[in-house]
């Protein structure tokens, strides 16, 4: 175990190296400095309190999502719809701030929370529920159900819920449910120690709860579970309930902690962050958090690459892209085993990969 | 009502139903080699993108295709190793791929074209209609039949080509037989990879097609995104057509009368998130009833045994 372990970093290490090395020979044959690019990148990420107080602010959405993908895979789904659910309970949580009567800020702050993770659930069991019923692929519902969700957001922000200002918007949250803000000037805010929190409880209920053991088996192999007794298919559907309530939080973060109401097309792929940094840690939901990071420091400083280094912001992403394509190979740095394995796998890859 | 319900509503479903139809063909084909192609909405994407740039540098609108197709199959074959080769998951390299796509295009707008979100100029070349004179007199037919963009009825044309080779050709045979049992067609003598690669290929030609029209046929600009979930879409209709070209094209008719109908009812004061909604709400509700179907005759079939 310990060997696959390290064996992990190791292939992670690489992959990172890989895929920034093709970034650089892309920057350079397009006639930037790579290595200028990559200094500044660093330096908008971490430098300065600003900087570092951005890549912070970044980390927390991204993280949760991250986490919330990771969640739906370990029951052998890839939710890719928690954009759609970080929309919606960040809708909710904007209404649930504004149109609730005032009271004791923790209380009020905590019923944002839950209903913008019930919501977000909700969502996000329509996918769950069909998959296991019908077997519709839960990839594609997942993504036009998130073109839904934005539409029905934007209508809701535009429309009932508008707060008539000319901008679409709702109206403003009360003053005191506002998350505090840390390392001002920056947007970073006390939502990121609600986020760990969070996620540290998801890693207890994945390994250490009797739920997540449920969750683990499905995910290697439902027959056998089905055959223990565990209803895989119930079983699904929590889990992509969890991962869609993960997307909630993370939407209710967004809105309490940095914007105060909800503007419409806010996120900008954000769950697409989280998704694709779960994803190139293999789902492994105790390197997300790491993997999130990264990825947000890449978005923070992304932005004083463009301005000092006169490199495209959009790069930081193509790079990723790579990085995540590269990633998903799984035998891209097997090469001692190989040889050994060469004749076994010719069909059980191909079977493999069927999916 | 007559605003919406009229002789124009015909062109109009097919001209909404192309982009469909070739992302759908695309999903298909490897479909029928068990491949789910979610990168379908990368290889349009991407296709769209460089059939914008070379139509507006070079003003060759069949350049432009020719490009998009290069570029449609080098996607495709990025999916294809990683999958085939490397043992990624092919959902997994199929999300990959369409994070690259909607990267690189961002990119490649402010880097080549110099903006960012939208691209549309008058020097974009487009794929030119085909105007019959013959038919400019008569009321109906010229409705129907007159100013049909090139790649829509070359789209109608690859549905039975499609169709011939899956269902009439050698080749077809052995691609519906790695689909069906990989581990019969190694047996029978087939090199199973070689099948997926062909297949990844031909689903790169079409996928580009998809996206040439998407940015030149269907409309003359690119923009972030522009596919907007057409190729998840275009899966949907295949899953509907039940792998089966013809009747792949009947499903993506469908969307496309939803799509046309929905655009004529703005007019009637409906809010417009909800016209935009309407495509991607009825592709799940036909998804569901396509494998709902699919479900149920399968437990026929099994009941019959």
């Amino acid at each position: 175990m310990t060997e696959k372990k390290n064996n992990r970093y190791v292939t992670l290490l690489l992959t990172l190296l890989l895929s920034m090395v093709v970034g650089a020979i892309f920057m350079f044959a397009l006639g930037f400095k790579p290595f200028e690019a990559y200094v500044q990148l660093f330096k908008g990420a971490f430098l300065g309190k600003v900087n570092l107080g951005t890549t912070l602010q970044k980390f927390v959405p991204v993280l949760l999502t991250g986490v919330g993908f990771a969640v739906a895979s370990k029951v052998g789904c890839f939710n890719a719809g928690i954009e759609g659910e970080l929309y919606l309970g960040a809708i909710t949580a904007a209404w649930a701030g504004h149109y609730l009567p005032k009271m004791p800020a923790p209380i009020h702050i905590l019923i944002c929370l839950v209903l913008a993770m019930i919501v977000g659930a909700l969502w996000a069991a329509i996918p769950a529920i069909l998959k296991v019923k019908w077997d519709v692929n839960e990839i594609c519902v997942c993504i036009l159900s998130t073109y839904i969700a934005k539409y029905f957001t934007s209508w809701l922000c535009n429309g009932p819920l508008s707060a008539k200002t000319g901008m679409p918007q709702t109206p403003a949250v009360h003053e005191n449910i506002m998350l505090t803000q840390i390392m001002k000037p920056s947007q970073a805010n006390t939502g990121l120690f609600l986020a760990v929190i969070i996620v540290v409880a998801v890693i207890w209920l994945l390994y250490r709860s009797t739920l997540g053991y449920k969750f683990l088996t499905v995910g290697l192999n439902s027959s056998h579970a089905d055959y223990m007794g565990i209803n895989s298919k119930k079983v699904v559907i929590q889990g992509m309930m969890l991962s869609g309530a993960l997307g909630g939080i993370a939407g209710t973060i967004e809105v309490l902690g940095v914007y105060g109401y909800f503007l419409d097309n806010f996120s900008l792929n954000i769950a697409n962050d989280g998704m694709l940094s779960s994803m190139i840690v293999w789902n492994d939901i105790r390197l997300v958090p790491l993997m999130s990071f990264f990825v947000a420091a890449l978005k923070s400083g992304a932005l004083s690459m463009e301005r000092f280094a006169g490199v495209p912001r959009s790069i930081v992403d193509t790079i990723t892209a790579i990085f995540i394509i590269f990633a998903t190979m799984e035998t891209l740095f097997n090469l001692k085993k190989k040889k050994k394995k060469e004749k076994v796998t010719t069909v059980s890859s191909e079977e493999g990969g069927k999916k | 009502m007559n605003d919406v319900f009229n002789i124009t509503l015909i062109y109009a479903t097919i001209r909404s139903a192309t982009p469909i139809l070739f992302a759908a063909l695309c999903a298909t084909v490897t479909q029928q080699a068990d491949i789910l192609n979610i990168g379908t909405e990368g290889i349009m994407l991407t296709s769209a993108f460089v059939a914008v740039l070379t139509s507006f540098t070079t003003g060759s609108w069949l350049l432009a295709i020719v490009l998009a197709i290069v570029s449609g199959i080098a996607i495709a074959l990025i999916m294809a190793v990683a999958n085939i080769k490397y043992n990624a998951h092919i959902c997994a390299a199929g999300i990959a791929v369409n994070m690259f796509a909607l990267a690189i295009t961002k990119f490649g707008l402010k880097q080549f074209l110099g903006t960012a979100g939208t691209f549309t100029s008058p020097e974009i070349k487009e794929i030119p209609r085909i105007h019959i004179a013959a038919l400019d007199n008569i009321p109906i037919l010229n409705d129907i039949f007159n100013n049909w963009c090139v790649t829509e009825v070359f789209g109608i044309v690859m549905v039975v080509i499609l169709w011939f080779l899956l269902f009439k050709t050698v080749w077809g045979l052995r691609v519906r037989c790695v689909g069906r049992l990989p581990m019969a067609a190694e047996t029978a003598g087939i090199s199973v990879r070689r099948m997926k690669y062909e297949v990844m290929i031909i689903s790169g030609v079409l996928g580009g097609l998809a996206g040439a029209h998407l940015s030149l046929g269907y409309s003359q600009m690119f923009a972030d995104n522009i596919t907007n979930g057409r190729g998840f879409m275009g899966v949907a209709a295949m899953n509907f057509g039940g792998m089966n070209p013809i009747f792949v094209w009947l499903g993506t008719l469908i969307f496309g009368f939803i799509d046309s109908v929905g655009a004529r009812l703005q007019a009637y004061g409906l809010p417009s998130q909800f016209i935009l909604m309407l495509p991607y709400f009825f592709t799940i509700t036909i998804l569901v009833l396509a494998m709902w179907r699919k479900g149920r005759l399968s437990e026929k079939a099994k009941s019959a045994l």
